[in-house]
């Protein structure tokens, strides 16, 4: 028979991994970032804000997060506007529209580093595809990847090529779930293609819309993989995000005290995110069909 | 040809021009170095036999697949377990505890990565796959999601198993467990494919390469470039084909599945 006890038991094994690997870690954050600490002495004194004051006046961290601010605002808006245009095509459940949902999913369940490393080819000077297709146009050959100019955009692609099919999806899901009635009253009113997909697809997906956006946004403040496997966030910084500076001065600088107070001022950040998230999508932007 | 087989034919051909670079990978990683720079193809297996040999991915995918596999079952066991109390008990502090288990959906992971490594430091579990693996056990979402899904089991069955003297642990396996299958598969390959795909926290955590993970052993090599002068590309990807192939795999045996799924519902 059930004891009082039996839940808690139930859940005890979660919660203790929970609170060793994920809440304590918080605590343990905020501690050490106002003490200054290598990870070689024992001695990690009390420093105050010092570590904030330092990482709030260094260039490279202004740096990191223009780079970061510029990532987002140019890859969640091109992500979610692509989505929304193909998934309003592809929301039919018939084969053709099967076969390509599949293709274009397929990038999102796979390894960052691979694909990662598969662009870093692509977009390679010397023996690079896209090189060699300029080449085969009479053009010059294009430092994509050493250019500051243009690697943060390299990085913008790959990201967008692999996330898209995930942002599909979800679309996809939000169009399925509008009653079928609206799309053929809007056709019986002689509504055009382009017509009923702005004044009807648009607004209805509208949670959808918000809620991709806000999970985008946090994600893009969260990108490090990509940016360290092709440009560990070079070249002259052009593409040092958030977290690429945060490992950086954590895990190769050993400078525990700055690494923590960056981790702070990112948890923050995302956290107030995440709270809007949930004002906005629990009250408004409902629509009933 | 009927225009449907037509339209299938355009966006499979979509579909393939869009995972060209994935496809080409795959080609490449078949050609000989020197073939690759004449350009013309030579086709080979010695880029396989010296990633998998030579370079270690054999063993850096059997840590994978070990890493993987046990973070899904443990996380699986814990989120079950969990969520079965959260969906079939009213207890004390239920409501506050199922609050901090969704909280952690929101906290980016990039807080702990300090704190870990210093806690896996100080038991002396850095370079091992103990410190692979813990971190990565507890799962969230895994444990929401199927706490709604075991919600909407008719809770008679439970208590039919009760009458017949059957203890929590019994319903839960017997019961709750085959009912939820469903959920607990598709919850168990997201944690797999997660996993897998997981880079930051084993380069944090591991040196010894010894233990490297696919993600971690493919950045190197691509990094330390095997080449002598040039870099030799057919090598690297073969050593991504072997990172991508599992998922790669398990995605498409899904897919099936899906696609079987919906073609029964069309025929009852």
């Amino acid at each position: 028979m059930t004891s009082r006890l039996t839940p808690y038991l139930l859940i005890a094994p979660l919660l203790a991994f929970i609170a060793v690997f994920t809440y304590i870690p918080i605590l343990t954050s905020a501690n050490l970032s106002f003490r200054e600490w290598d990870f070689l002495t024992d001695a990690k004194p009390w420093v105050g804000t010092e570590n904030y004051r330092l990482v709030l006046s260094s260039s490279e961290f202004w740096n990191s997060v223009k780079v970061t601010a510029i990532f987002a605002l140019i890859s969640v808006p091109l992500r979610l506007v692509l989505a929304i245009a193909i998934a309003s095509y592809l929301v039919r459940e018939a084969l053709p529209q099967r076969l390509l949902r599949g293709a274009l999913f397929l990038p999102s369940v796979t390894s960052t580093v691979a694909i990662a490393v598969v662009f870093s080819w692509l977009f390679a000077t010397d023996y690079g595809v896209i090189n060699a297709a300029l080449a085969w146009f009479g053009l010059p050959k294009v430092y994509w990847l050493q250019d500051p100019q243009l690697a943060l955009w390299v990085i913008i692609l790959v990201n967008t090529w692999k996330q898209l099919g995930y942002d599909i999806v979800i679309y996809i899901a939000g169009l399925q779930a509008i009653s079928p009635d609206l799309y053929d009253a809007a056709d019986v009113d002689g509504g055009k293609r382009f017509h009923v997909f702005r004044r009807v697809t648009v607004p209805l997906v509208m949670p959808t819309t918000y809620f991709l956006l806000v999970i985008s946004v946090i994600e893009a403040f969260q990108v490090f993989t990509v940016v360290d496997v092709m440009t560990r966030g070079g070249p002259a910084g052009a593409t040092d995000m958030v977290v690429n500076l945060l490992y950086r001065i954590g895990f190769t600088l050993f400078d525990i005290g700055q690494g923590s107070a960056i981790a702070v001022l990112l948890f923050i950040l995302l956290i107030a995110l995440a709270v809007f998230k949930a004002r906005v999508l629990g009250r408004k932007v409902h629509y009933e069909a | 040809m009927k225009p449907e087989a037509l339209w299938s034919l355009a966006a499979l051909a979509a579909g393939l021009i869009f995972l060209s670079p994935v496809l080409y990978t795959i080609w490449m990683s078949f050609l000989t170095v020197d073939s690759y720079y004449a350009g013309t193809p030579v086709l080979t297996l010695d880029n396989y036999r010296a990633a998998l040999g030579e370079f270690d991915f054999l063993r850096y995918l059997l840590n994978s697949l070990l890493v993987s596999g046990v973070v899904t079952l443990g996380g699986l066991a814990l989120a079950v377990m969990a969520a079965f109390a959260f969906a079939r008990f009213t207890f004390p502090g239920g409501d506050f505890l199922f609050a901090a288990v969704v909280a952690t959906l929101m906290i980016p992971s990039h807080i702990t990565l300090i704190p870990n490594y210093l806690t896996l430091a100080k038991v002396g579990l850095l370079d091992s796959y103990a410190g692979l693996i813990l971190p990565a056990i507890s799962n969230g979402f895994a444990a929401f999601f199927l706490r709604q899904y075991i919600r909407g089991i008719p809770r008679a069955l439970d208590e039919a198993a009760y009458m017949d003297g059957a203890r929590p642990l019994q319903v839960l396996w017997r019961v709750i467990v085959p009912l939820a299958r469903p959920a607990i598969l598709s919850m168990g390959l997201y944690i797999f494919i997660t996993e897998w795909n997981n880079y930051i926290w084993p380069l944090v955590a591991i040196s010894d390469s010894d233990l490297y993970t696919l993600q971690i052993g493919l950045a190197k090599l691509y990094r330390e470039n095997p080449g002598e002068d040039v870099i030799n590309w057919p090598l690297v990807m073969a050593a991504s084909t072997i990172t991508i192939l599992p998922i790669l795999i398990g995605f498409l045996a899904v897919e099936r599945h899906l696609v079987r799924g919906i073609t029964m519902g069309a025929v009852k």
